[in-house]
């Protein structure tokens, strides 16, 4: 049985349906991102969840009971939220504690507690300070641990990092995964970073328009995605549009040239189809290479530290992005001309629309 | 030199302002302490404070304040915590509405008032029936203040926060809310009594023996006396307003930050 069950969540605002009845099952200790561009409805579903909207229609079902109605003070769930939401009148340590006194715990559990809980934090000696006199990841992190005293059932993180700097960003994330696992939480984790959902999840749920366009362990999500709408939001990729030549041989026609695909396989020859280079897929080599399938001139090249972007005009008008080892790009000169080839198991190909 | 100048220039404006204000003050205080002929002394106001119709007014006012902060402050907490969590788009009709004491001449007020002179003992006949106008008066500034508090406050994030812990809505509203309000709280208590103090159409109308009718009433029988209640008066809505500008310095650790 799924610890928490959304069956069906269906949500209207006036004449708009923002959720078209979204099925979604977490087990118990699961970390489970929702992550989509702005407007999917991935935090009015997290809202529903938390019991700050009534779905229009549909089930909401935690440890086996349904919760649909239930108003959120009464659903023990833990959030942590986008903006800053500690109580500016009370310490770290009273805002930890706030949740455990509205539960009558004793003032000396409630201190144990506290202190257990700003430690996990790596906060313990910033207990007496008030929201003002912490940073930014440090509130986060206060409210990480508010959230947690008080043994939720089910913790929700609405985009707890998007208001921080990119260095803590990557910080608080690894952080919060840990502390996930330490504390086995079940988790629902919602966000529009793709990099942060293919990092810290178990399982990444993709919404677009109010359905769920895939969902599936990160490396799914990223290999394998679903459609042209998950394959362009998670990672980055090349498009090149083409025809199957040979299902069976898994050759597909691109820019003039046949190319393996092996992931043609399955689909009619002669269909047209989208064929998605990951850019780390993506081998280059001198011109006439014995392995080239296209050739092409660089066009530009973005150093990213580790990663060299090298991008291609491909022969036959396309573009796409190669990354590699930035040891190794220098070798290949802004200008010049270029071979390129892949695995044949590399590239993606989904049946164009 | 041109900067020796531009440093004076704020400086004299500043002894010209304190001159506009204090001279007028100085000379009320002056003439309140004249006793006739070259005398001077506390005459007027001993004679002032022996009277026992001044304390009975004062009270009176002080009183009709501490009614009229409790009264705004049960109406309007509520209803500017709904506004900010629940209705922000009626947030227009709220500012037109607030503003309405300003538009509408407290003579008209009274007038209507006059009219619907009915009610039970207790209100009606009584100075409390002063109380409803006064919240009217001082609705533009406590509204304001508790507005603008709230609005500071990121009410529905501090509300779901709160909500998502277990907390009800009376946890919510005063170990939340209202501690976070302080300032606005203090500030809009503060402006009440200024304004009910000073208030002397509806008093006089109504024929309730308030502060400021008491002034008015000096000052048709004895001029020095009445100086020396208008100086008397001066003195408290200033601590008021004084009341105002320190809780607002004390109080933005508050909303910003926290108690200490």
């Amino acid at each position: 049985m799924p610890h928490l069950d959304i069956d069906g969540a269906v949500k209207r605002y006036g004449g708009k349906t923002v959720l078209h009845g979204i099925d979604l099952a977490l087990g118990q200790g699961e970390f489970v991102s929702l992550l989509g561009p702005s407007g999917c409805g991935k935090t009015t579903l997290l809202r529903i969840v938390a019991g700050f909207e009534l779905p229009d229609g549909g089930r909401v079902v935690l440890a086996g009971n349904d919760i649909t109605d239930l108003p959120a003070a009464r659903r023990n769930m833990g959030m942590v939220f986008q903006a800053y939401s500690l109580f500016p009148n009370m310490t770290a340590e009273e805002n930890v504690r706030f949740g455990l006194k509205v539960r009558r715990e004793t003032p000396a559990a409630q201190q144990a507690r506290a202190a257990e809980l700003l430690a996990l934090v790596g906060l313990a000696e910033h207990a007496r300070k008030y929201p003002h006199q912490l940073s930014g990841g440090q509130q986060q992190r206060v409210a990480l641990a508010r959230a947690l005293a008080i043994r939720p059932a089910l913790l929700l993180l609405d985009e707890p990092l998007s208001a921080l700097d990119a260095k803590v960003r990557v910080q608080l994330r690894d952080e919060i995964r840990r502390i996930q696992q330490e504390t086995g939480v079940t988790t629902l984790f919602v966000t529009h970073d793709q990099e942060e959902a293919l990092s810290i999840s178990d399982r990444v749920v993709v919404m677009q328009e109010g359905r769920i366009a895939q969902a599936g362990t990160p490396a799914e999500i990223y290999g394998e995605p679903a459609n042209i709408f998950v394959a362009r939001f998670v990672g980055a990729a090349a498009e090149l549009r083409g025809r199957v030549r040979d299902a069976e041989a898994g050759l597909v026609e691109l820019c003039g040239r046949v190319v393996p695909a092996a992931r043609a396989r399955g689909l009619a020859t002669g269909a047209a189809v989208h064929v998605l280079l990951r850019p780390e897929t993506v081998r280059l080599g001198p011109p006439g290479a014995a392995e080239a399938l296209l050739e092409g001139v660089v066009a530009s090249r973005v150093f990213f530290g580790a990663l060299t972007s090298i991008r291609i005009e491909v022969d036959g008008g396309f573009s796409l992005a190669a990354a590699m080892p930035s040891a190794e790009a220098g070798a290949v000169a802004q200008g010049s001309r270029v071979s390129l080839w892949w695995d044949g198991e590399a590239p993606r190909v989904l049946a164009a629309e | 030199m041109k900067g020796a100048a531009g440093r004076l220039l704020p400086e004299a404006w500043l002894g010209l302002l304190f001159l506009y204000f204090f001279v007028p003050l100085l000379a009320t205080g002056a003439f309140s302490l004249w006793e006739g002929g070259s005398r001077y002394g506390f005459a007027a106001y001993v004679a002032l404070f022996h009277q026992p119709k001044l304390w009975q007014s004062l009270f009176l006012s002080v009183r009709l304040a501490v009614e009229t902060i409790l009264l705004g402050l049960i109406v309007l907490v509520p209803a500017v915590f709904w506004l900010n969590l629940r209705v922000p788009r009626l947030r227009p009709v709220f500012d037109f509405i607030s503003v309405l004491p300003f538009v509408v001449p407290p003579i008209a007020l009274v007038a209507g008032m006059t009219a619907l002179y009915t009610g039970p003992d207790w209100l009606v006949g009584t100075p409390n029936y002063l109380v409803i106008p006064y919240v009217i008066l001082a609705l533009p500034y406590t509204y304001r203040a508790l507005d603008l508090g709230m609005r500071v406050l990121d009410l529905r994030t501090m509300t779901e926060a709160s909500q998502s812990l277990g907390a009800g809505w009376g946890t919510l509203i005063f170990r939340v809310v209202v501690p976070n309000l302080t300032t606005a709280l203090v500030g809009a208590a503060l402006l009440t009594i200024a304004i009910v103090m000073g208030e002397f159409t509806f008093a006089n109308i109504l024929l309730f023996n308030t502060f400021a009718v008491y002034i008015n009433y000096v000052g048709q029988t004895s001029a020095t006396q009445a100086s020396a209640l208008t100086l008397l008066s001066f003195l408290i809505t200033w601590l008021a307003m004084l009341g105002v500008l320190v809780s607002g310095r004390g109080g933005r650790s508050v909303q910003i930050g926290g108690a200490r």
